[in-house]
């Protein structure tokens, strides 16, 4: 992406505002008291489990704070989903954060980008033709991303998805009585299953996905700090994300043209910007 | 302490050893001995043997004794003096035979794993006055008895602790010492207790590979019925009290569960038994293939509780959830099929409901050990259907992001190597 004259390379943007960077954080202790005192339920016979819970009262204390946490977690959740209706900054993340096409696409693109096979095997003069008729296959560049990629998208909605079904079953699973008031046992079954093999995948899905996305890609090393102050830079949006960063040129050039045109009646207006 | 009264023949028939002895060496030539001739020299605490063991007679404890109390004298049981003239007597003497008077306790043990008879073995055999004594006999309820349930244990180990080793040695032995039984008789001198010979017998003892031990499979419940007959029925009326009595070799009978020397309370937490560990007790035939093969029986009972809360839970030590008999019951357990089962589908509201208050019919409404099984209703192994298609999921999810991440690790890769 080209270097706009209305942004700076040092210019910083505001990424996550404070009431998300809280959001993120209570994410974080809640998600990790979870796994923690959940985790020894699913690993009964792990040794390092065993250690961690060392009697009946480590056992039932475990029970208090997986509750408890779950509390945290359901109001996390609903303080989100508040902002998310009730502010226009909410709103307006919430739009960019909807799955579309374009995302499938893009995994695909990066993939091959990184994979290089296409340009590997074009490059030993395979396919030549085909590559020639169809270069979008060559994979020569990789996508350009709004202001949230296809990855924070999917780790958004893994998020969203876990957290409903887990509150959910959890729930049952916390009132069991209730459960089976309202269901056969072959049902609340399924809860108890469901609630075990989804904290799984959200935890094997994050240590995996969102360590390496924030952590170690080299990119970021040893941490990107967006979660901490929120702030990205100028340079970080033109290389990370693009398209939002476009976005940006693009409104700033309208208003500079409107500007113009209407004679600065405030000459501080692009100032505030 | 003492005891009035002629013995009784009931008694453990104990003799004096023959005290290979007497030496009269100051008493004249005389008709007939008296006590007091023997005691001329046997009162002296300084008498000895050749081999310096005391040939001294404690006339305190004699006169207390058994046979003291009855009046017996010396010659009634040492009758190789009879008509004897010449003192200092001969140092071997016709050994003591306490047949003589007891005459059933003596023939038991003969064909006792005790008796010469019925024992090839070559350890020294153990005749009555190794478990009896010789001159301070005293019967089973005087505290001081050697066969008194308060001193068995320590007279049966004096050989069986260390000298005697059987199939599992004197630390098997040993444990009887932390079980229960030894306790209440030790700590609350209940000596209803079993002690050894309440469960092995006495005179009559056979060894315990013998069908005609006490302690054999065949008699074990009958030994353990002598003291607990609420359980001994309980347990002739559930599954494996019946399968018992059908003589079907693999059913657990009480030590089965409680163990032998080292039973301990049920609610002690080291017990086999106790909340947290008997699951692994009822595993060790209810997760056992072969066995559940043969009889019939549902396998893998142990992993589909552990792999529940309460089974779990229990792992970790969390004694309020239901544990085996929680639900099954423990003596008295019965097929799911009887209705007067515990886990009779239609008792299982109120079974659960011991704690789950207000359980309903629904809690009949699946399988408590979930496994998948061709012989459980479709619906009830749906649980299995979600968990296969979250393993699935999450492999199919977890590779595509590793495939990603190596994918993105490699262009960088080959980034640094052409440009740096």
């Amino acid at each position: 992406m080209d270097k706009s004259l209305f942004i700076t390379d040092d210019e910083i943007f505001e990424r996550m505002n404070l009431a998300e960077r809280i959001q993120h954080l209570v994410l974080i202790v809640t998600f990790l008291l979870l796994v923690l005192t959940g985790l020894p339920l699913f690993f009964y016979e792990f040794k390092l489990f065993r250690w961690l819970i060392p009697s009946e009262a480590a056992f039932q204390v475990r029970g208090i704070i997986h509750r408890l946490a779950a509390v945290g977690l359901l109001g996390v959740v609903v303080w989100h989903i508040g902002t998310t209706l009730f502010t226009r900054r909410g709103r307006r993340n919430f739009k960019e954060l909807r799955p579309r096409f374009k995302d499938f696409r893009d995994a695909l693109e990066l993939f091959g980008h990184n994979l290089g096979l296409t340009r590997f095997l074009e490059g030993k003069g395979l396919f030549r033709k085909f590559f020639k008729k169809h270069p979008y296959w060559l994979f020569e560049r990789p996508p350009l991303f709004g202001r949230y990629n296809f990855i924070e998208k999917f780790e958004y909605w893994a998020v969203a998805w876990g957290s409903l079904v887990m509150i959910l079953t959890g729930f049952f699973m916390w009132q069991v009585e209730l459960s089976l008031r309202l269901f056969p046992l072959w049902v609340h079954d399924i809860f108890v299953v469901i609630h075990g093999y989804e904290a799984i995948l959200a935890f094997l899905s994050i240590i995996i996905w969102h360590m390496y996305s924030v952590h170690f890609n080299s990119e970021v090393f040893p941490m990107s700090k967006i979660w901490l102050n929120g702030r990205i830079s100028g340079h970080e949006l033109r290389t990370l994300h693009p398209l939002e960063y476009q976005a940006i040129h693009l409104e700033r050039e309208r208003a500079q043209a409107r500007a113009k045109a209407g004679q600065v009646m405030n000459p501080y207006e692009n100032a505030k910007n | 302490m003492r005891f009035s009264g002629a013995p009784r023949l009931s008694f453990p028939p104990a003799l004096g050893l023959a005290l290979g002895l007497a030496l009269l060496s100051l008493a004249p030539k005389l008709q007939a001995q008296s006590q007091d001739d023997c005691l001329a020299c046997h009162s002296d605490p300084e008498l000895k043997r050749a081999n310096e063991t005391s040939l001294f007679l404690n006339q305190e404890r004699y006169a207390d004794s058994s046979h003291g109390q009855a009046g017996l004298s010396c010659l009634d049981c040492h009758a190789g003096l009879r008509g004897v003239r010449d003192f200092p007597h001969a140092e071997k003497l016709k050994k003591v035979a306490c047949a003589s008077c007891h005459e059933k306790p003596a023939s038991e043990a003969s064909l006792s794993i005790h008796g010469r008879t019925a024992s090839d073995k070559k350890e020294p055999l153990p005749g009555c006055p190794d478990c009896h004594g010789s001159h301070d006999i005293r019967p089973a309820r005087d505290f001081e008895s050697m066969t008194s349930p308060i001193n068995l244990p320590q007279t049966c180990g004096r050989c069986h602790l260390e000298k005697v080793k059987n199939g599992r040695g004197g630390e098997f032995i040993r444990q009887y010492e932390q079980s229960i039984h030894f306790r209440a008789i030790k700590k609350s001198g209940l000596t209803l207790s079993a002690s050894c010979s309440t469960c092995h017998g006495s005179h009559a003892i056979q060894a315990v590979g013998s069908s005609q031990s006490l302690v054999s499979r065949k008699n074990i419940i009958r030994a353990c019925g002598q003291c607990h007959v609420g359980i001994e029925k309980d347990y002739l009326e559930g599954v494996h009290g019946k399968d018992y009595l059908k003589g079907i070799k693999d059913v657990p009978v009480c030590t089965d569960c409680h163990s032998e020397h080292a039973i301990l309370q049920a609610q002690d937490p080291n017990s086999r038994v106790y909340v947290t560990r008997v699951a692994e007790v009822c595993a060790r035939c209810h997760d056992n293939l072969s066995i559940a093969r043969q009889y019939g029986m549902s396998a893998s009972r142990l992993k589909s509780f552990s792999d529940s809360y309460h089974g779990t839970a229990l792992k970790f030590g969390e004694t309020r959830v239901a544990n085996c008999s929680s639900c099954h019951g423990f003596h008295d357990i019965r097929a799911a099929s009887d209705p007067k089962s515990t886990i009779n589908p239609a008792n299982l509201p109120q079974t659960c409901g011991r704690c789950h208050a207000g359980a309903g019919k629904n809690f009949a409404r699946g399988k408590i050990h979930s496994i998948q099984d061709e012989t459980v209703t479709a619906k009830y192994r749906s649980s299995y259907v979600i968990k296969r298609i979250y393993l699935i999921l999450i492999t199919v999810i977890l590779s595509t992001l590793v495939l990603f991440i190596a994918a993105d690790l490699f262009r960088r890769a080959v980034a640094r190597k052409r440009h740096g």
